[in-house]
């Protein structure tokens, strides 16, 4: 049984292990402009705020609302999650890739979920920090760039037109971790977000957008505390 | 089970401070005692509210409305409009939390049903005005410009998400102000009340039925 055991391990991880989606090359432009990568992520610091539905297993499981402060320069992001009512569940930020959780509720308060929750707003909301490694359209024409992550995961940002922009990252033998959907609209491009995440426990969040603003003001706060120091 | 504890306490208390508020519509409060026997002659509260909610993360506060809906003994409909549609309601000892979803209102299940009957046992102390003999607070009474009632928390459990609250009766309109919970240095939410209608007939559906 104990010979069996490591066997049955490699099977399950080498059966959860898939190959990436094959990026062919793209047909040369028409008008000789080689296009731009999809980009729907943050170009300057916001604020926004985001009333998210948790699913799991297809079910609806609850209603809370998020915040999240974003600084796409210096990759610093500060989040709370709180319920209607205005009870905050769980506050968290990280800065310089040091995670620091200020309140976390159960069940927000497991070792992996602040963690979580950081990577799947960089994803949701920041470039990717790796380097592009393949660009071109998948298999029915979508019109895609492939990066390479630092941990050897991979993200893709696809251009799925009509529907609008998404985001996949896969882990470093390739399956499928995140799904992020950005619905195409005329309103601002995080008005609509699905994240989809394939895990022990898979989860999805449908967010709405109530408020987003630049957060110019807390650049010049900060700048002015530098100044004192 | 314990964030559904959390958040039934947070939700009841706020219910139950809106409730007690109310009795000065009758006849000015001048100590708990007065207060306690002005809640007898409640039957039935509605009110607008508006909440504002400051933290650190917010530069300006998140601002939510909804109404609210009490019945004696012991129903009640805590329901916010916006931004995120929720309704707390509360009919002959049965309580549901519903959120909105896909334009329908569900159930919450999260949690247990457990949670809310220890709930509910809390928050009978504060439907029968007696807000000052409640172990979990100790109040005190401020007479100024407005009559001002303190509850601080008496427990170190409500550490981290009650500092205090304090809620506010305007003398001259004889109706509640305004309710503001401290969570910390940083973290606070205020809720203003109007159009407090008292003992005017609400339906029994508004208690059993959230759409």
């Amino acid at each position: 049984m104990k010979r069996i055991s490591p066997l049955i391990l490699i099977t399950i991880f080498l059966a959860s292990c898939q190959s990436l989606p094959v990026i062919n090359a793209p047909a040369p432009p028409a008008d000789g402009k080689i296009s731009a990568c999809p980009s729907p992520f943050l170009k300057e610091r916001y604020r926004l705020i985001h009333a998210i539905e948790t699913r799991m297993a297809g079910d609806t499981r609850g209603a809370i609302i998020g915040v999240t402060l974003a600084d796409p320069a210096t990759r610093l992001i500060s989040c709370a999650i709180m319920t209607a009512e205005g009870m905050v569940l769980f506050e968290a930020g990280e800065d310089a890739g040091l995670l620091k959780v200020n309140r976390a509720l159960p069940p927000f308060d497991s070792a992996d979920f602040a963690q979580n929750m950081i990577n799947d707003i960089k994803l949701i909301f920041f470039a990717p920090a790796g380097k592009i490694e393949q660009k071109g359209n998948l298999l029915g024409g979508v019109a895609v760039c492939r990066w390479r992550e630092e941990n050897g995961g991979w993200i893709d940002v696809l251009s799925n037109q009509p529907k609008g922009i998404e985001i996949k990252r896969y882990s470093s033998c390739g399956s499928l971790k995140r799904h992020v959907k950005f619905e195409k609209t005329d309103e601002n491009i995080y008005q609509n977000i699905e994240l989809h995440a394939n895990e022990l426990y898979s989860y999805s969040l449908f967010m709405k957008l109530i408020e987003a603003q630049p957060a110019k003001e807390e650049l010049l706060i900060n700048k002015a505390k530098e100044k004192k120091k | 089970m314990r964030i559904r504890n959390n958040l039934y306490n947070f939700v009841f208390i706020l219910v139950g401070i809106l409730w007690v508020s109310c009795p000065s519509n009758y006849s000015f409060a001048d100590n708990f005692d007065q207060l306690r026997k002005n809640a007898t002659n409640i039957k039935t509260i509605k009110a607008r509210f508006v909440q504002k909610k400051s933290m650190k993360i917010l530069i300006r506060p998140l601002i939510s409305e909804g109404l609210f809906y009490y019945a004696a003994p012991d129903s009640f409909r805590w329901e916010y409009l916006k931004p995120l549609r929720s309704v707390v309601i509360a009919y002959k000892g049965d309580t549901k939390r519903y959120i909105a979803s896909g334009g329908k209102m569900i159930e919450d299940k999260t949690g247990g049903v457990q949670a809310m009957k220890i709930v509910l046992n809390e928050i009978a102390s504060w439907m029968s005005g007696k807000f000052d003999q409640n172990p979990s607070f100790t109040a005190t009474l401020k007479e100024g410009a407005y009559t001002e009632i303190t509850l601080t928390p008496v427990e170190k459990n409500m550490v981290g998400m009650i500092e205090k609250i304090i809620i506010s009766l305007s003398k001259k309109e004889k109706a509640v102000k305004s309710v503001k919970i401290i969570e910390s240095a940083n973290a606070f939410t205020q809720i203003d009340f109007s159009d407090v209608q008292i003992n005017k007939i609400i339906s029994d559906k508004t208690f059993q039925d959230v759409e």
